[in-house]
């Protein structure tokens, strides 16, 4: 009864067979997705100073140009190094894979680029690498990075997808003061490295200036 | 030869002088293997669309059925019981074990896998590498060690190796005086040399100076006396007491040995480890581009 009327109605019939073959693929699918989307178990959460820098990265577009993806090729791993994995960008909302590769890709870029090299190079890309076509991103000099809505952002993903951050992530201002130290003090890590006098004086007041935590982020990168 | 033949002949050949024009229009190299087998397939395609439609029209208008008509019918459309067609049995026989074998053997233990290729490919490279450079001489080394140095080192040390007016070491001298005064007074402890760390405060004020200004200069002339408390560590010639400490005089392939394994950071800025991108042959190589470039 069933097949003759399922037989009269391509609709329902095409919905059937998607049913069918999708449920093939969940079997296939699904189980090896779920494992190979863990975070691995030596991934740690980004902190907030890197959140902050990975929001420029999205704000200022560097996706555009740059990929977060070294494939398993040798010629690619010969000059970025390992392969990524899926579960390295557990953490990353959304991730940053990219697809397009202007520049070079970035993914480990904080094993063979230094905090002073990202200075002199963000500030002039073409001080660097002569006939560069990176745009120069000076202005991160002076704009004040967003590090409120970063600490938000990660007890928001903490408490939306448990994503590991520690008890003292809570949603209070309470515990953003208590955590703000914190921020600023990795902050002062990264300024004490760069040469820019305005950048160390400024942390030093308690800002952060868009560079710092760009470069937290790009050091973060490994 | 019928009309049909002849059009069909007429087509095809529209066909292959098409493909002819739009090839040479495009400037494609036919003496590239590849581009002139896909030519011949092209023009091949073109024949046999001719051909077979030819062949099966003309068999439409001909052919007469054989074989009994089956009993069953479908609205009026009747079916003859021919035995299949030989051919095509045995085609289907052989995709049909093909199939059987691919399914249950070929496929599931042989499996292919991405990271599986990758692995093989960095193996095989591997081998055959390290066998081809392990005697490599002087001239093989430095240019090996010159493509090595524009894709990981320009981008800090510059295209000619200046440091970028000081944004990184200088390359192409030792170290500067500033950078040795630096180390006199607060020492340091990166490098992993077997003896160890370099004591902070081994000189101070003019001795300092003058010992900065000696090494800085490239070790000539008359040293000054106080400098008799580096020879001890460093050799009487300098040159680090056979890698047990940083060669003062240039870039030995210990010192680079040492820099691309720890990385160092010093009053320029941080120079990164590469200890997981870089070979001990390539670390050799660079070290001989380096030490090329020095003179
Ligand atoms: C218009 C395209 C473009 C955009 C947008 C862009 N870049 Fe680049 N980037 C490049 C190119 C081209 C290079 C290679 C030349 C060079 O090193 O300057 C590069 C190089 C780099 C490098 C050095 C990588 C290496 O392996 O040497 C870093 C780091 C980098 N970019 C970061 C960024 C960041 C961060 C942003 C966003 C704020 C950004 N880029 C935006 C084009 C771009
Ligand atoms: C106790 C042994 C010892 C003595 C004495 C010594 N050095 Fe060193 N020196 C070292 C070691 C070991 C290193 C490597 C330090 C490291 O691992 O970073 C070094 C590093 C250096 C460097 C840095 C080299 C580089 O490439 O980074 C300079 C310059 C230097 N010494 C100069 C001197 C001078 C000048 C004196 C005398 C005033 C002196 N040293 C005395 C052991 C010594
Ligand atoms: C991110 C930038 C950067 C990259 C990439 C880089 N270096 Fe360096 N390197 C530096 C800086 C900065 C210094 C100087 C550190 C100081 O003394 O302040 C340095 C110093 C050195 C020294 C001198 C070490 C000493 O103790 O005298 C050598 C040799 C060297 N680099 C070789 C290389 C080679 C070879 C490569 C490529 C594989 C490379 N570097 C890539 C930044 C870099």
């Amino acid at each position: 009864m069933f097949f003759h009327w399922l037989e009269k109605n391509p609709f329902y019939f095409a919905l059937m067979i998607s049913v069918v073959i999708s449920f093939a693929g969940l079997l296939e699918i699904v189980p090896n997705f779920a494992q190979a989307a863990r975070p691995l178990s030596t991934e740690k959460p980004k902190t907030v100073l890197e959140l902050a820098g990975k929001n420029l990265y999205v704000k200022d577009n560097c996706i555009a140009c740059h990929s977060q993806m070294i494939r398993p090729f040798k010629s690619e791993t010969d000059r970025y190094g390992k392969y990524s994995l899926s579960g390295e960008y557990a953490y990353d909302r959304p991730f940053l894979w990219g697809s397009k590769r202007t520049g070079p890709d970035l993914h480990r870029v904080g094993n063979y680029r230094t905090t002073d090299w990202h200075e002199n190079h963000m500030r002039d890309p073409k001080a660097m690498v002569p006939g560069s076509i990176m745009p120069a991103y000076k202005h991160m000099f002076t704009n004040v990075a967003d590090i409120e809505s970063a600490y938000a952002e990660a007890v928001t993903v903490k408490n939306a997808f448990f994503t590991p951050y520690g008890p003292e992530f809570k949603r209070t201002r309470a515990a953003w003061e208590a955590h703000r130290p914190k921020v600023i003090a990795d902050a002062k890590k990264i300024a004490d490295d760069m040469k820019d006098e305005d950048v160390k004086k400024a942390v030093a007041n308690g800002e952060v200036p868009e560079i710092v935590a760009m470069i937290a982020y790009l050091n973060s990168l490994k | 030869m019928n009309a049909l033949t002849i059009k069909a002949l007429g087509f095809a050949a529209i066909l292959i002088i098409a493909t002819i024009y739009v090839v040479m229009s495009m400037d494609i190299d036919l003496t590239d293997r590849v581009n002139a087998i896909t030519m011949g397939g092209a023009i091949a395609i073109a024949v046999i669309t001719a051909g077979v439609s030819v062949k099966y029209i003309n068999q439409m208008k001909t052919d007469t059925a054989t074989g009994d008509l089956m009993d069953d019918n479908w609205d009026g459309i009747g079916e003859r019981t021919n035995e299949l067609p030989s051919g095509w049995a045995y085609t289907f026989l052989a995709v049909f074990f093909w199939s059987m074998w691919y399914g249950l053997i070929g496929y599931p233990v042989d499996q292919y896998s991405q990271i599986g290729e990758y692995n093989e490919e960095v193996l095989e490279h591997k081998a055959t590498y390290e066998k081809k450079y392990e005697n490599a001489s002087p001239e093989v080394l430095t240019s090996m060690g010159k493509s090595l140095y524009f894709v990981q080192c320009a981008p800090c040390h510059g295209n000619t190796g200046d440091g970028l007016s000081g944004k990184a070491q200088d390359l192409t001298k030792r170290m500067s005086k500033a950078q040795i005064l630096d180390v006199i007074k607060n020492g340091s402890n990166q490098l992993k040399y077997p003896m160890g760390m370099m004591p902070p405060g081994m000189a101070s004020g003019q001795d300092a100076e003058d010992i900065a200004t000696y090494i800085a200069g490239g070790l000539k002339g008359e040293a000054p006396a106080s400098y008799a408390a580096c020879t001890s560590c460093h050799g009487a010639d300098s040159k680090g007491n056979a890698g047990m400490s940083p060669d003062l005089t240039g870039y030995d392939n210990t010192l680079v040995s040492h820099t691309l394994q720890n990385g160092k950071k010093g009053i320029i800025g941080a120079m990164p480890s590469f200890k997981t991108m870089i070979t001990p042959i390539q670390e050799k190589a660079l070290a001989a581009y380096i030490q090329s470039i020095a003179q």
